[in-house]
């Protein structure tokens, strides 16, 4: 135990924190392959954020071929390679990548005080397993892409163009690459937390990392597991999935479900910290109920493990087992609703400033909470009967992934832009593009909800006529969403060329990272603190000791080698 | 020494000797690489409880009856006698590597070559012993029926475990015979050790599922 003062214990002091690796010099080192936790979160952000651009104009094809009943720009066979594209670019390729590697990546070990991850040559391995996967799984156009929605379920995968095996291999490899940081984030956040910092005087955001790590190193194996299979059956002919040849189809829900439940909480769980750490800072009050939300954090991950056959209520599951699923699942609301009121009671009574990044999180909690509230509808097994497989479907997995995951990645990505970069971007352009977003994003959704209830069926190229209202509006509105996307790729276009100088905390915020300049220094922090608190106490003194040493005193220099101690 | 540690502004609870230190950066690196590898090997678990699940299901919940009908042929039980030595051979070779490693702890280092030798020994031999069991069982082969399926992925995925760790215990014993272990610092030895009875451990679930089930 180091002592500060007397009676003031801040933990055991980890040598292992102290070491710092050379800092590269070639570009290639220093740009490409890089061990930099900050470097890697770039380079994850710029490759997710591309993706991310392609995946949308799938999405607004999606939405140009529905404008009309008979939609004739393009076939139903191509419709189909389209929107199973779609989804598995933006789970396994935009949201996955961008939360975890993205944010996770550059904000964890600076908020944690470290130096970097626990393994950062593991980290660049990840890294860069993550572009060779989205180029294979993108490439799967040139042979046919699978077609059988992001879900892939046989027997009609097994029948699906040659593209189905690529985006076996391609998820297969983005689930390593998950599963790899995953075990990353756990040992760093277990073992290179700064002195003093105890589990429950973690940032939030940090609790978030650790719920989804966890989440990560578990189940992604399960699905590797279900994609080994559905390749071998697909290349060799072993029979898993054929009921022709005595396997059966449920069993890929089953395995699958197991992994992309939890997955759905390995892509809101980060965004929870995010919002965790928006809110206080620009209620200027301390975060409501700490533990609740670190807490229920941990109750998510753990309940989201055993809710996956909620999927399958229409598959031909043995009835007894419904209900069982069907109450698990609605309990889920109740971590949930924790984190949905402590955030809300956050808000009473602050001192609100209305930056870009507080309008998102803001934006979040209801359209989150809309898709909540759906998830609750869908969960009821009388009710998933009616709406299984319809627009419903659709609506609700769009509120919680794109009103929810994609609306929390923005308000990250503009509360943490100045850190990042050390430049502010433009307020005014900010906040256009979030009353687009916002409005857009629900003039999209929200007719869904009602198609769906009226009978309109997902994955369809055609529909009836009397949706085309509807579809209409949704499509126009998509279009409103994609160009908001303009202003905000144009204003941090612009941010570099004409940003102001941020300094190194334009927020007012408290957690670590902010104590340093920005964008931050190779090493992070020349001294490492001492941390007394949790960070969320606005109104008391700041809870680190040893930061403001860090001007006079020593620095701290690299070692001449990356290892100076032989630690086989 | 090339180190240089950013002096704390408290006092450290370890001594300021640099080699004190270094073993101070050590043990607190190998407890880092130990939890790291310890997960590692928890979700190589799930990979195969992945399988092991698709088994359980097809077995009870899809086959009419076990082993299945195939082409109006029952299809014969797998050969429990064969297995069953089979996998003393490699129950066997996770007691040598246990004794390998001890004796390394102990500076023992010509039990150490002995053992090591012996593990890698019965690691190929439970290979060669898989190799026979696969030319000889009667189940429809890999890609017949679900059978087949099951039997030949899961043991071959666990036979692709041993063959990666032979070579991973070969790779072992060269550095430590190049000097790169002591008796102080050997968590490669630990690591290597660790899997070769995760290994095992994998082969009791997968003996009881497919010889004595």
């Amino acid at each position: 135990m180091a002592t500060l003062a007397p009676g003031v214990k801040t933990g055991p002091y980890h040598a292992v924190l102290d070491h710092i690796h050379p800092e590269p010099t070639s570009f290639i080192r220093k740009y490409i392959f890089s061990i930099d936790h900050k470097v890697i979160g770039y380079q994850y952000m710029i490759t997710g954020g591309l993706f991310f651009l392609i995946a949308g104009l799938l999405a607004e094809l999606i939405r140009t071929q529905l404008l009309s009943p008979n939609g004739a720009i393009v076939t139903a066979a191509t419709y189909n390679q389209i929107y199973s594209m779609h989804g598995s670019a933006m789970i396994w390729m935009v949201i996955i990548p961008l939360v975890t590697g993205g944010f996770g990546n550059f904000v964890m070990p600076l908020q944690i005080g470290a130096r970097d991850v626990a393994f950062p040559w593991l980290n660049l391995a990840a890294f860069w397993m993550f572009p060779v996967a989205g180029i294979i799984l993108f490439a799967s156009f040139l042979w046919g892409a699978p077609d059988a929605g992001w879900t892939e379920y046989p027997p009609v995968s097994l029948q699906g163009p040659p593209g189905t095996s690529m985006w076996c291999a391609a998820i297969f490899l983005i689930g390593i690459s998950s599963t790899l940081t995953g075990i990353n984030f756990i040992v760093t956040i277990y073992k290179m937390r700064a002195p003093g910092m105890t589990l429950t005087r973690m940032p939030l955001f940090v609790w978030g990392q650790f719920g989804t790590a966890g989440l990560s190193f578990i189940a992604t194996t399960a699905l590797a597991g279900a994609l080994l299979a559905l390749f071998l059956e697909r290349t060799f002919g072993v029979p898993f999935y054929d009921p022709k040849h005595g396997g059966s189809p449920i069993l890929w829900q089953h395995m699958f479900w197991f992994y992309s439940h939890p997955a759905v909480y390995i892509m809101i769980l980060p965004v929870f910290g995010i919002i965790s750490e928006v809110l206080p800072t620009f209620s200027r009050k301390p975060v409501f109920g700490y533990k609740m939300i670190a807490f229920s954090t941990v109750a998510i991950a753990l309940l989201g493990f055993s809710v996956w056959a909620h999927h399958m209520f229409t598959s031909g599951m043995v009835p007894w087992l419904q209900l069982p699923f069907m109450i698990i699942t609605m309990v889920i609301a109740v971590p949930t609703g924790i984190k949905i009121f402590s955030w809300m009671a956050t808000l009473w009574g602050g001192s609100i400033h209305w930056t870009t990044p507080m309008l998102f999180a803001t934006g979040f909690l209801i359209t989150f909470t809309c898709g909540g509230l759906t998830g609750f509808f869908l969960a009821a097994v009388p009710l998933d009967y009616h709406e299984h497989g319809t627009y419903f479907v659709v609506a609700h997995l769009h509120y919680v992934l794109y009103g929810g995951s994609v609306m929390g990645l923005f308000a990250g990505i503009y509360y943490w832009w100045p850190k990042m970069t050390g430049r502010m971007y433009n307020e005014v352009l900010g906040y256009w593009h979030f009353w687009l977003t916002f409005i857009a994003f629900n003039g999209t959704f929200m007719p869904m909800h009602w198609l769906g209830l009226l009978g309109m069926p997902r994955r369809v190229a055609l529909y009836d006529p009397q949706f085309q209202f509807w579809n209409v509006f949704a499509t126009i509105s998509s279009y409103v969403l994609a160009g908001s996307m303009l202003i905000f790729i144009y204003n941090f276009a612009m941010s570099f060329r004409t940003g102001k100088v941020a300094g190194p905390n334009p927020w007012g915020a408290r957690t670590l990272e902010w104590m340093i300049s920005s964008p931050p220094p190779y090493y992070n922090y020349k001294k490492i603190p001492a941390v007394l608190a949790t960070p969320y106490d606005f109104g008391n003194p700041l809870p680190y000791i040893g930061l403001e040493a860090a001007a006079g005193a020593e620095e701290a220099t690299p070692t001449a080698e990356s290892h100076p101690v032989p630690t086989y | 020494m090339s180190v240089s540690i950013a002096k704390q502004g408290y006092s450290l609870g370890h001594g300021h000797h640099e080699d004190a230190h270094e073993q101070v950066i050590y043990e607190e690196t190998r407890d880092m690489r130990l939890l790291g590898f310890v997960l590692f090997l928890c979700s190589d678990v799930v990979l195969f409880s992945a399988f092991i699940f698709a088994y359980i299901y097809l077995r009870t919940t899809v086959a009419p009856s076990w082993p299945p009908i195939l082409d109006g042929h029952q299809l014969p039980r797998l050969d429990t006698a064969f297995a069953t030595v089979n996998s003393v051979v490699l129950f066997g070779s996770g007691v040598t590597m246990h004794y390998a490693l001890e004796n390394f702890k102990h500076a023992k280092l010509r039990g150490f070559h002995g053992f090591m030798g012996a593990t890698v020994v019965l690691g190929t031999l439970f290979l060669c012993g898989q190799g026979y069991e696969y030319a000889h069982a009667q189940i429809g082969g890999w890609s017949g029926n679900i059978f087949g399926a099951s039997f030949f992925t899961l043991t071959g995925m666990h036979g692709f475990h041993v063959f990666a760790g032979v070579i991973y215990l070969l790779v072992l014993w060269y550095q430590a015979s190049r000097g790169v272990y002591t008796q102080e610092r050997y968590f490669g030895l630990t690591a290597g050790t660790l899997y070769w009875h995760f290994v095992d451990v994998i082969w009791v679930g997968l003996f009881f599922l497919f010889y004595l089930w």
